[in-house]
């Protein structure tokens, strides 16, 4: 199964050039016989959206936007990144997995950064789950961008069964040092190598790249397969389409060699976590 | 504090050539002092977007800076540049003559701000962008005019230190001179940046570095070994200098109040 991942730079808040472009990049990745692209956390709309986010929202179900995209979606699985208008006037900030002309799953994320230069939280609503569904490669799970740090999160998607976990992405370097690349770019990597290893899934990790407002977006987008070994990263500067063939058999090659999915022990947790999340009600 | 010059220049040419480019911009103006900070502007523009798209603006206050002159005309040489030599001394002096005073800050702010009005009227007359070369040592103490040097289109160099950008400098092959030369704001003749702070630039920058990056108390800082005095000063002009790194505040009486909550990015819709 080839997969791509669209490193690209979007254009902030012309959800119309966007489409555009990644219209272009999804025809040219079903011409590379590819299964699954994926775009960058807000492709079609950009990052730092602010009081723009009330402009560009959009509604899946009935928006003109997606119809071009369902339509290629039956040749090659496309997830993207998008401002959803879930109820009237209330906003995520939501990924989709689209296939065989429709839209199979949309997350919306939880963990809204807010802090430092993130204000996330002051115009999107929080998702509230962590949910796999199938797909023809296997089950499939979402996460975009600061989802991906809570290790709860990966759990989530481990436990519900997930074969490729997902992540879309758009994370601003931050910190310069010696090394040819922003200090933060390890700590994706970081999370990448163990939680692959761990959940014995593929993990595919798609950053954009380019400046809103100053912040460089990082890029470095990359897959590691279901024993925590790097496949495949992308420059940390420059637009990209990375494509990648994973193997789809090394998912229960790697799970018959460690057992962690067959020992996980998800009610145990769940109580777990219900005496500490009673704990500190009280 | 350590950087790889390599990387940065990557991304800070990666920045101008993008930031013009969606502003439909191919051309950026940089006013050269013949000093370090904008001598490595000037390298990154030339990397970023090539020299002949690049106008150097030397704008001296008569003959008095006649040695700085000379670098920033060699540096343009060297790299390829158009540039432009205005000597604002006329509409300094012509302002003067009718306020005269002997505060020598209130007539080094006044040449920034001519030198500012020159470069914007440049940019408009060239369709071309003013990069600032205002760094995050300046920036964080304030020592800039405001609407003087610090004004500027977009900003390459405000996220690293002096320090840093002697280091940045060396790797893009600023000639020696222009390294080795006592860092000035052009004041007056003489002056030096680390004269009239009684500090040294690798000595300010580490303290920065602390404070700001390691979000580091005033107390700890002092007592990790730094000069209290030092600690004390930085402190106090990072404060004293807030009003330079906003824009004004505006008086809400409304709902929704530009700079309040009408909040839309700079690269809006680009």
């Amino acid at each position: 199964m080839k997969v791509i991942l669209a490193q690209i730079s979007p254009c902030l808040g012309d959800v119309r050039q966007n489409l555009d472009r990644h219209l272009h990049f999804i025809e040219k990745a079903a011409k590379k016989k590819a299964g699954l692209i994926v775009f960058p956390e807000l492709s079609l709309t950009g990052y730092t959206l602010m009081d723009m986010v009330q402009e560009v929202g959009l509604k899946p179900a009935q928006d003109a936007t997606f119809k071009p995209l369902k339509i290629l979606s039956r040749k090659t699985d496309i997830v993207l990144g998008f401002v959803e208008e879930k109820e009237k006037g209330v906003f995520y900030n939501s990924s989709a997995y689209l296939s065989g002309g429709r839209i199979v799953h949309i997350h919306r994320k939880v963990f809204l950064p807010t802090y430092g230069l993130f204000e996330e939280g002051k115009f999107f609503a929080q998702g509230k789950n962590f949910e796999t569904f199938p797909t023809r490669f296997g089950r499939a799970g979402l996460m975009i961008c600061r989802d991906f740090l809570s290790y709860g999160a990966g759990y989530l998607l481990f436990a519900g069964g997930a074969d490729l976990i997902i992540v879309t992405s758009a994370a601003p370097g931050r910190g310069v040092s010696l090394r040819e690349e922003f200090a933060t770019s390890h700590m994706w990597e970081l999370m990448g190598e163990a939680i692959s290893f761990f959940s014995t899934s593929f993990v595919l990790y798609c950053n954009r790249v380019g400046f809103e407002d100053g912040k460089a977006f990082a890029g470095g987008s990359f897959v590691f397969n279901p024993k925590g070994k790097l496949l495949v990263r992308a420059s940390s500067i420059d637009e990209e389409l990375v494509s990648v063939d994973l193997d789809l058999e090394e998912i229960g090659a790697a799970r018959k060699k460690w057992p962690y999915k067959r020992d996980d022990k998800p009610e145990i947790i769940l109580q777990a976590l219900q005496r500490i999340v009673r704990k500190y009600e009280d | 504090m350590k950087i790889s010059a390599a990387f940065v220049e990557k991304v800070l040419c990666a920045f101008i050539r993008q930031e013009l480019a969606r502003f439909s911009y191919r051309r950026a103006i940089v006013g050269l002092s013949g000093g370090l900070d904008s001598s490595v502007c000037a390298f990154l523009a030339a990397k970023a977007i090539g020299p002949k798209n690049v106008i150097g603006m030397i704008l001296p206050y008569g003959i008095s800076f006649g040695e700085d002159v000379r670098d920033a005309q060699s540096l343009a040489r060297r790299l390829g540049l158009r540039s432009h030599v205005i000597d604002i001394s006329p509409m300094v002096d012509a302002y003067f003559s009718r306020y005269p005073t002997q505060d020598r800050v209130r007539i080094g702010n006044k040449m920034a701000r001519e030198r500012m009005s020159i470069l914007y009227d440049f940019s408009a007359r060239e369709k071309a962008l003013i990069l600032g070369t205002s760094n995050k040592t300046e920036l964080l103490i304030g020592y800039g005019t405001i609407h003087g040097d610090m004004a500027c289109a977009i900003n390459p160099l405000g996220d690293l230190y002096k320090t840093q950008i002697k280091k940045l400098a060396a790797h893009l092959g600023v000639p020696a001179k222009i390294l080795k030369k006592k860092p000035t704001a052009g004041l007056w003749p003489g002056q030096t940046d680390e004269g009239e702070l009684g500090l040294n630039y690798s000595e300010i920058d580490q303290i920065l570095f602390q404070l700001i990056d390691e979000r580091k108390a005033k107390k700890d800082v002092i007592a990790a070994g730094f000069d209290s005095e030092a600690v004390e000063k930085i402190v106090n002009l990072i404060k004293n200098s807030e009003f330079k790194r906003k824009m004004p505040p505006i008086a809400k009486l409304s709902s929704r109040t530009v700079g309040h909550d009408f909040l839309y990015p700079y690269d809006r819709n680009r």
